[in-house]
């Protein structure tokens, strides 16, 4: 019995490692930033833009990648110039994610690429329902019938007969 | 547990999986027999449909697509390559819904032969590559999406 | 008695079956969550295939494994064969679940819809019905001769479920996309491939896993039945005689 808590204390420490080693790459590469939250703190890198284009804004040469619109947030909104590879899911009523700089002089966000959508939480919904029940229930067979051989070993039910 | 309750739980669950079964055949498959239409069947409708909430599949007609200035909703066109539809939807199209793309409708074919839909389900199709991939123009094996219609 | 040779054996390559899905599931998560490339159309959201996937692939494979079983019962009468399909249907139950609410969780960012009555879905939850009513089927009998007889019978009689599951994509309009792997090919790239072959291959090895532990669990559990039960009889002579 022993060695199986051991077994599964080694799988918990691996699991731990492994969505540590997720939610930096989370923050690292895919946490965004809401038009609110830029025009607030005014970054100077390059951040990733999150937000809706609005419908009836998109204009200019879309499908040569240069494109100008305006990004809803929750409450703020903000006018993108889009400059770069021809884009394939920039359309109206589209919430995206916009790389590229804020440039406060003159309120406008130049994005350099767009992003794939995130939707983290559906992923990691996704494996922990998928992932957490199979380990609960492999870990409650295991230790059963640990404690089934036990059980029978203590009841000397395996003498001869 | 007594042989009697074994014998009610017997008795429960054949109906409780039989009952499932034949909701299943019956109430799905039997009133639609397919799980959309396609815009060739949507034309061909007769005036009974107009109040019948159905489901139409199509592509996105390329430059189709118009969002309204004023509120959240938008127009395009649906084709199965034989006939195309003009679609009325009113809210936040999802995510995947993008021109020259599956995606399936639900909602009211109506008299002046439009359809109006507050539902857009987007359909994806089976090939999966990373961006940089898809930009040098890298094409994997696929089923031909109309063929995906008509079947 | 054979049959305790055959879990002795069963036992003996138990460790590798664990340790090998152990080491594919965690490989297999590394690349899907942090290291694979996102998809060119539904982003980070593919990721959750690499889970969805093999859950439905197994809970499948499951099912082969629980008709062929059952048909071996039917020809062989062989008990611990039984209690295999007893477990494998418990197992079956639990991946398809799993797979379905994985699938459900899929299907919100990319369809826009959590659940569609399309004949994929469909198909697939009469299998679960199917698993459900096997379980219960085994329950509720008392003779445990009969109770292995009807249950087989069932576990035969679903199996015409799975040529639809699996084609189901093929013959009808549906909202679920078609098989990625086909005789048109395989259309995935090979960075989106890796980790599901790794997580298909771990899953179908944590399956047979659980599927030794549960087979032996149910063994253990009818012996030790069956010992109490002589002991209690043994018990009752020995009071009756004197």
């Amino acid at each position: 019995m022993t060695s199986l808590y051991l077994r599964w204390g080694g799988l918990l420490i691996v699991a731990v490692g492994l969505s540590v080693l997720t939610y930096n790459h989370y923050q690292q590469h895919l946490s965004t930033v809401s038009p609110h939250q830029m025009k607030e703190q005014a970054p100077r890198q390059e951040i990733r833009l999150f937000g809706m284009v609005r419908g009836g804004t998109l204009e200019g040469k879309v499908k040569a990648g240069d494109a100008t619109f305006e990004l809803m947030g929750n409450d703020t909104s903000v006018t993108v110039h889009y400059q770069g590879p021809p884009p394939d899911n920039l359309r109206e009523l589209k919430t995206l994610i916009l790389i590229g700089k804020w440039n406060p002089s003159d309120n406008i966000f130049e994005a350099r690429d767009i992003g794939l959508i995130t939707n983290y939480g559906f992923v990691i919904g996704a494996y922990l329902i998928g992932l957490i029940p199979l380990a609960i229930f492999l870990f409650a067979m295991s230790r059963r019938v640990g404690l089934l051989y036990e059980e029978i070993k203590e009841s000397k039910l395996y003498q001869e007969e | 547990m007594g042989a009697k309750n074994k014998k009610v739980g017997v008795i429960v669950s054949i109906m409780l999986v039989g009952g499932a079964l034949t909701y299943l055949a019956l109430g799905n498959f039997g009133e639609n027999l397919v799980y959309f239409f396609t815009p060739s069947e949507v034309k061909a409708f007769s005036s009974e449909y107009y109040q019948k909430k159905v489901r139409v599949g199509g592509m996105v007609v390329e430059g189709s697509m118009e969002a309204y200035a004023d509120r959240l909703g938008m127009t395009f066109e649906l084709t199965d390559g034989e006939a195309t539809i003009p679609v009325t939807f009113e809210g936040i199209p999802p995510d995947l819904f993008k021109e020259g793309q599956g995606a399936v409708v639900e909602g009211y074919w109506t008299n002046k032969h439009n359809f109006q839909s507050n539902l857009i389900m987007a359909k994806h199709s089976e090939d999966y590559m990373p961006i940089e991939l898809k930009r040098a123009g890298v094409k994997l094996p696929r089923k031909d999406f109309m063929k995906t219609l008509v079947q | 008695m054979i049959i305790h040779r055959v879990i002795r054996k069963v036992q003996r390559f138990q460790g590798w079956f664990g340790s090998g899905a152990a080491l594919c599931l965690i490989a297999g998560l590394y690349i899907g969550l942090v290291d694979s490339p996102p998809d060119y159309y539904q982003g980070e959201v593919v990721r959750i295939m690499y889970v969805h996937v093999p859950l439905a692939h197994t809970s499948l494979f499951a099912y082969i494994v629980l008709s062929v079983g059952s048909m071996w019962y039917l020809w062989k009468r062989d008990p611990i064969v039984d209690n295999m399909c007893h477990a494998v249907a418990a197992l079956g139950a639990i991946f398809t679940t799993l797979a379905l609410a994985t699938g459900m969780i899929w299907g919100k960012p990319t369809w826009n819809t959590w659940w569609t009555w399309d004949a994929r879905l469909t198909s697939y939850s009469v299998m679960l019905l199917i698993l459900i009513s096997y379980l219960m089927l085994r329950t509720f009998i008392d003779d445990h001769e009969k109770e292995a007889r009807y249950a087989a019978v069932l576990a035969i009689l679903g199996l015409v479920d799975l040529p639809i599951i699996h084609f189901s994509v093929e013959w009808w309009r549906t909202l679920h996309q078609p098989q990625s792997f086909s005789m048109r090919g395989v259309s995935m790239s090979s960075e989106i491939l890796i980790p599901l072959m790794c997580m298909s291959i771990g899953m179908s090895l944590l399956f047979s896993y659980m599927l030794m532990v549960r087979t032996q669990l149910l063994y253990l559990d009818r012996l030790l039945h069956a010992k109490k039960g002589r002991l209690l009889s043994q018990f009752h002579m020995s009071q009756s005689d004197s």
